[in-house]
């Protein structure tokens, strides 16, 4: 898995390449957590990412409580249809901000 | 050496079926013969112990030529027990009775202690509370494990097995080839004519493909199923795409399994949909769902046109449909999968389908 960091604005861009599994889901909560301790608007680009099991959205989720609890945003955007159907099963589509 | 078979063959008028087979069989193998309809499979099987008179070539069992005049078939045949597709058993007795006669006729015990040895058979197949019912009132899986259970009451040195599962719903395959598997483990000398190409996989020691009227390929199951070198085999074997991954739990490699399951995927062009569920299974079965020191193995097939697909995954520990457990991790499995089978048989097996 890539992961590109961009400034754009006040919002902190990451944009994720590859498959989110048991793998790789460690090297995005570390840049994820860095990137919530020194950003206020966070945005995850998910265009590039075509696979995302359990690992991935624990991750997602330890983040959106991260950013809950400091006040924080955190959005996730293009979400390729296979990706979105597992956040429909698991109830993740309620849980995080999807635009 | 067990079987020694040389040059057999069989016509019916001026069809010629099996065009000069030979082979060995030795004690303790577990042999399955695979291949085509009507390549001869089960005419070879049925040869073997004479069912079928070959018209040329002989069959030694036990150092004696079976098709010699002066050979005594009766007398082999008690060593070679034969289980058909459809079962055979005596209608108008007991499951007991079915058990007890061969050996109060046959083999000249006494009826106490031929009806002690098929309680204990009984047993072994899982059947024991049934020895007073008529075979009538059996499912056909029931059925076909009393009749490898009468097999086994003569105490045979072979057991030959026609398409024990061909007339099966396929529910029922599975508590009948777990008997046999069974067996295989307890050394018994098999063979097995099938169409369960799974089944085939674990139990054999030895695959027989037979076409073109004889033994086309033969080799151990990882040579047959994932390398077969003549045109035939491959061609056969191809017809479905499989992959299988053992797993020594001791030190699961994650990243390995993955890298494995998704060049297979790549080298058989799959939907980026498709691989990306069988991945998906695969994952959350083997990292988070089932024990690490009970992980077995994982088996995943499609058919050449890709129209369905089967993951199955197997692992030890107490009996436990881990597909059933609380949280996430499950409910992904549910969510992407109606078709979900559990089977227990000493092995857990988690069959999906879509």
């Amino acid at each position: 898995m890539e992961i590109d960091k961009a400034q754009n604005g006040d919002i902190c861009v990451l944009t994720l390449t590859g498959r989110l599994d048991t793998a790789t889901s460690p090297k995005l909560q570390e840049i994820l957590t860095e990137t919530i301790s020194s950003s206020e608007k966070i945005e995850l680009d998910f265009a590039a990412v075509d696979y995302v099991s359990s690992a991935g959205l624990r991750v997602l989720l330890s983040g959106e409580k991260n950013v809950k609890v400091n006040g924080k945003t955190m959005t996730l955007k293009n979400i390729l249809p296979e990706v979105m159907e597992v956040f429909e099963i698991t109830g993740f589509s309620g849980i995080l901000t999807i635009v | 050496m067990m079987i020694i078979v040389q040059d057999l063959k069989k016509s019916y008028g001026s069809f010629e079926v099996l065009k000069g087979v030979s082979a060995t069989i030795e004690k303790g193998e577990v042999i399955t013969i695979i291949g085509p309809s009507g390549c001869g499979k089960s005419t070879f099987l049925r040869c073997l112990n004479l069912l079928e008179q070959p018209t040329g070539g002989t069959i030694k069992f036990d150092g004696k030529v079976l098709n010699d005049k002066k050979t005594n078939i009766n007398e082999v045949r008690k060593k070679m027990g034969m289980v058909f597709q459809n079962f055979n058993l005596f209608a108008h007795m007991s499951v007991l009775d079915n058990l007890c006669i061969g050996q109060t006729r046959l083999l000249g015990m006494q009826r106490d202690e031929a009806e002690k040895t098929a309680r204990e058979l009984l047993k072994t197949v899982g059947l024991a509370e049934k020895a007073d019912n008529y075979p009538d009132e059996l499912s056909g899986g029931q059925k076909q494990r009393v009749a490898i259970a009468r097999c086994l009451s003569m105490k045979p040195d072979i057991m030959l097995f026609d398409e024990p599962t061909s007339a099966l719903d396929p529910t029922m395959v599975g508590e009948v080839t777990a008997v046999i598997r069974r067996l295989a483990r307890d050394g018994m000398t098999m063979v097995i004519v099938t169409h369960e190409m799974e089944f085939a996989k674990n139990v054999s020691n030895r695959i027989f493909y037979m076409d073109e009227g004889g033994i086309y390929e033969e080799g151990p199951p990882e040579v047959i199923f994932d390398a077969p070198n003549r045109e035939k085999t491959k061609a056969f074997i191809h017809r479905i795409k499989s992959f299988r991954h053992e797993i020594n739990s001791e030190n699961f490699d994650f990243i390995g399994l993955t890298n494995e399951l998704l060049n297979f995927c790549v080298a058989n062009a799959l939907s980026r949909a498709n691989s990306n569920k069988a991945g998906l299974l695969s994952e959350e079965l083997t990292v988070n769902l089932i024990d690490k020191k009970d992980l077995v193995g994982i088996y995943f097939s499609f058919p050449d046109n890709q129209e369905s697909f089967e993951l199955t995954v197997t692992y030890g520990g107490e009996a436990r449909d881990v597909t059933q457990a609380a949280g996430m991790e499950a409910d992904i499995i549910r969510g992407l999968i109606s078709d979900i089978t559990y089977t227990y048989d000493g092995t857990n097996r988690i069959c999906m389908k879509w």
